[in-house]
């Protein structure tokens, strides 16, 4: 017994023990180990689990497919990954600023909805012209994002509610509330989901002709981008983003500092929220152009896989969103090429978080082993 | 041969920098009350925790009831029939007193010959007859959170008592007790001695010893100094051995100029959350260039003076008065800015941000200012030059200078780093809890040294420590505190160390 695990220590220790490497090796190391999981449970389905990954690559406009429809191409396809990183992006973003105040955001899937409503409701609807209506979206997204976000760090400074319950009370309440207002006022009878929104509010141009492709262009990315430069700047060159990590790192030395740590955490959540809102708009206002009532979208969940992947970092985000978004993504294609069901995919990502939350029980051991020898 | 249950012997227990145990040796005999006496980081605790399974000793055996053994858990302890009350109960505050008495040994009955339930009828039984037994009345059906810390102690005899514990160790058993409290408890003690138990005591209070003890152990440093007979030994004489009598260095100290009035507390109070008075009606003045010294045992609201001075605790009725400007509803910031340096007492968890870097930690309470930062926009070149400064004129060692995480430093150079960080702010009153606490005499020399530096520069000094010669050495001002009530404020010159003692264990005349 000893022995044996002394092997596996050795070849553990060499590939991840270096202190330098470890923030990378320690998600890359989930990710393959992930990867070797989903494989065997592919290949326990009697399929090729080489082929089904690749067919992620295809779904994701990554690899070519073997055929395409008219006016269809990898080009196509890519573009509409770019449609669903964006939100991917700005949900992580939300996620990590919540971290780093030392607050996990349970709640991002439900501030996502509030805000895609708000501004469904309020422009997706209204005759206002593009100029004007995308400006619009995108502020209305943020600041409703925002006050959830709000009140979630306001319970937590005033009465101790600890987030992650308030967040997921928030989330069915959110998620119930949109959903009676869509049954009486916004549904549409065919779909049985809220109305589209005009192309005017919508943060994708839709089936735009480059070349003999049509695709679906999301401005959003640009925004998210933007985001993540934003997110690193405040978080590195501010003094609130100092504050923010003081307060998430030891409350009592940051309250010793005279930092006000209710303030901060309401601020941090705020951010967060906010973030969350524009993943919101991007997703409900921009890849989609609809609500589909009592449903929660699975990128806020998504997010907390993508952050704790990512290492808390902003630049981390970029490469995991990227990764999980290709399995989710991809999933459709893998399932009608290779008949391995999408849910497959949702597993890989669910045990991909598995492993990267085990990320720090990992660090903790391999230290340990460090030291011992 | 086995006239003693206990025996210790060549006891050396090590941690990483510091010796804890250094080659002790005790012998208790069946039925009697052995005290060991020390001062705080004297050893007492680590000898008890071997005797208790909760560490191992590097060298030396234990023999209980003369059978050497090897004792590996607190759980094997218990088998051998020893208990212990810890300083910090271990009771879970929400369940009854006899769930908490029962835990790990339930009494079972089974319904229909299968399902197992927990007997708590019988277990409130059983707890009753105990605890009238051996006088110690509690309602065994009563929750812990509604029930005093005294009510709390008596849960944790019983538990000991309830897993027919032949050997009873008590740490600081009186330190979170008020007098009347502590009297009733050393009766129980001395009624469990005539039950036939053994007891060993831990505690720095001489009184106590002198009340209850036969015999008593003085540790110094990890160094068995002398076993007593206490009848026929007094406390004076107690006292000198537990200090040590190993020339304590000197500090070198100039006589002090006293300037004007920094710092004034006029009837400071300040309650805990159950509203009981941790500091009560506590009043006294600092000038400039004065250390004042508040001395006390661990516990007696020293630190939640020092607290309320500094703005991290509300204190409910009195002033707390900074360069003449009444600062008591200042916001912490309001008061660091006001002139305030505060070095804490838990270096870890409030003076530094543990997985912040050195240079991050350096800048902790200026970072908001200029030059550090200018419309919310840190300069990290800033932090770097100051953080390299500090370094150097403090000596503060590092494996990697400023980017070293803290958490990777050692104890004594992340205090040097808290106190750089204090005293480069350049404020009027200097606050310094056991600022020493843990570290080697290379250390403690070099902090002593910077605190008379402070005082000769023309700050006030606020200094609260528990180690006697420390207060000796650097006070010019000694308030000794006791239970949160200032006992006596006079000239250290006018004070002799068994004085002080005294009125630390509260029995000084005023």
């Amino acid at each position: 017994m000893k022995k044996k695990n002394g092997l596996i220590q050795k070849i553990i220790l060499s590939t991840i023990g270096h202190e330098k490497r470890q923030t990378y090796m320690i998600p890359v190391f989930s990710i393959l180990i992930s990867l070797i999981v989903g494989a065997v449970v592919i290949a326990f389905l009697g399929k090729n689990p080489f082929l089904a990954y690749y067919n992620l690559l295809q779904g994701s406009g990554l690899a070519p497919k073997a055929s395409y429809a008219g006016y269809k191409g990898i080009i196509t396809d890519f573009a509409s990954f770019l449609n669903a990183l964006t939100p991917m992006l700005f949900a992580a973003l939300s996620v990590i600023i919540a971290l780093k105040a030392g607050l996990f955001n349970i709640g991002v899937s439900g501030q996502m909805l509030a805000a895609g409503f708000t501004a469904t409701i309020l422009i997706g609807y209204s005759v206002l012209p593009a100029a004007v209506a995308k400006p619009l979206v995108v502020v209305i997204g943020f600041v409703m994002g925002a006050l959830v976000g709000a009140l979630v760090g306001y319970f937590k400074h005033k009465f101790n509610i600890n987030e992650v319950v308030s967040t997921i009370m928030l989330n069915y309440i959110i998620q119930y509330i949109v959903s009676f207002f869509i049954n009486t006022f916004y549904v549409d009878p065919v779909s049985r989901q809220s109305k589209t929104v005009g192309a005017a509010g919508r943060l994708t141009l839709t089936d735009v002709v480059i070349g003999s492709y049509k695709m679906d262009i999301p401005l959003g990315i640009l925004l998210a981008a933007a985001g993540i430069v934003v997110t690193a700047f405040l978080l590195k060159k501010t003094t609130l983003g100092f504050e923010i990590k003081a307060v998430g790192s030891s409350v009592r030395a940051a309250e010793y500092a005279g930092i006000r740590v209710g303030r901060t955490r309401v601020l941090a959540m705020m951010l967060s929220g906010g973030f969350a809102g524009l993943a919101g708009v991007t997703y409900y206002v921009g890849y989609f152009a609809s609500i589909q009532p009592r449903v929660l979208a699975g990128t806020g969940y998504d997010a907390i896989a993508v952050a704790l992947l990512g290492n808390s970092s902003p630049v981390g985000i970029v490469f995991s969103s990227f990764l999980i978004t290709v399995i989710s993504k991809g999933s459709t294609y893998m399932s009608s090429a290779s008949g391995v069901q999408p849910e497959i995919a949702s597993a890989i990502t669910g045990v991909v978080l598995l492993f990267s939350a085990c990320g720090a029980f990992v660090k903790y051991k391999v230290d340990r082993w460090k030291e011992e020898r | 041969m086995s006239d003693y249950i206990i025996e210790m012997n060549h006891i050396t227990k090590r941690f990483p920098g510091i010796v804890a145990n250094d080659d002790v040796s005790i012998k208790v005999k069946k039925g009697e009350i052995y005290a060991l006496l020390g001062e705080n980081g004297a050893g007492k605790s680590t000898l008890m925790s071997m005797l208790f399974g909760m560490y191992e000793p590097d060298e030396g055996e234990i023999i209980i009831r003369g059978q050497k053994v090897k004792i590996l858990s607190p759980s094997h302890a218990t088998e051998l029939n020893i208990g212990m009350v810890h300083q910090h109960f271990k009771l879970v505050s929400n369940y009854t007193i006899a769930e908490n008495i029962i835990m790990g040994m339930e009494p079972v009955k089974k319904h229909l010959g299968f399902i197992k339930s927990v007997d708590i009828k019988k277990a409130n039984q059983e707890i009753l007859e105990l605890s009238r037994k051996f006088g110690l009345e509690v309602d065994p059906t009563k929750v812990i959170e509604d029930v005093n810390v005294s009510i709390q102690q008596r849960v944790e005899i019983l538990k000991m008592l309830y897993r027919e514990a032949e050997i009873l160790i008590f740490d600081e058993p009186t330190a979170v007790l008020t007098p009347q409290e502590i009297e009733f408890l050393l009766e129980i003690i001395k009624g469990l001695r005539k039950d036939g138990k053994t007891i060993i005591l831990i505690t720095h209070k001489l009184e106590e010893i002198k009340k209850v003890a036969d015999r008593c152990a003085i540790l110094c440093r990890g160094k068995l100094i002398a076993v007593l007979d206490v009848a026929a030994t007094d406390t004076k004489t107690m006292a000198n051995m537990m200090v040590g009598r190993e020339v304590s260095f000197t500090v070198d100290k100039k006589e002090p100029k006293f300037g004007r009035e920094i710092l004034k507390v006029e009837n400071l109070t300040v309650k805990n959350e159950d509203k009981f008075d941790l500091v009560k009606d506590v009043s006294f003045t600092i000038h400039a260039g004065e250390i004042f010294v508040i001395a006390g045992v661990s516990g007696n609201g020293q630190v939640e003076l020092a607290d309320a001075v500094a703005g991290l605790l509300k204190h409910s009725a009195g002033r707390v008065i900074l360069n003449g400007a009444d600062i008591s509803n200042y916001t912490i910031r309001r008061r660091n800015l006001a002139g305030i340096s505060y070095i804490p007492e838990d270096r870890h968890n409030v003076g530094l941000v543990m997985d912040f870097s050195l240079s991050d930690n350096l800048a902790l309470k200026n970072y908001f200012e200029e030059p550090f930062s200018g419309k919310g926009i840190v300069r990290e070149g800033e932090f770097a030059a100051y953080g390299e400064r500090l370094i150097r004129e403090y000596d503060i060692r590092s494996s990697q200078g400023n980017n070293t995480i803290v958490r990777s430093m050692s104890g004594g150079n992340q205090q040097k780093a808290i106190i750089a960080r204090e005293i480069e702010l350049g404020s009027d009153l200097m606050i310094f809890v056991q600022p020493t606490r843990g570290l080697d005499i290379g250390a403690i020399e070099n902090i002593h040294r910077q605190i008379v530096a402070q005082r000769d520069a023309g700050k006030a000094v606020l200094l609260i420590s528990l180690e006697l010669d420390e207060v000796m050495n650097l006070a010019d001002t000694i308030g000794v505190i006791y239970n949160g009530e200032i006992q006596k404020i006079a000239d250290a010159k006018t004070l002799t160390p068994g004085q002080v003692g005294e009125f630390m264990m509260g029995v000084g005349h005023k």
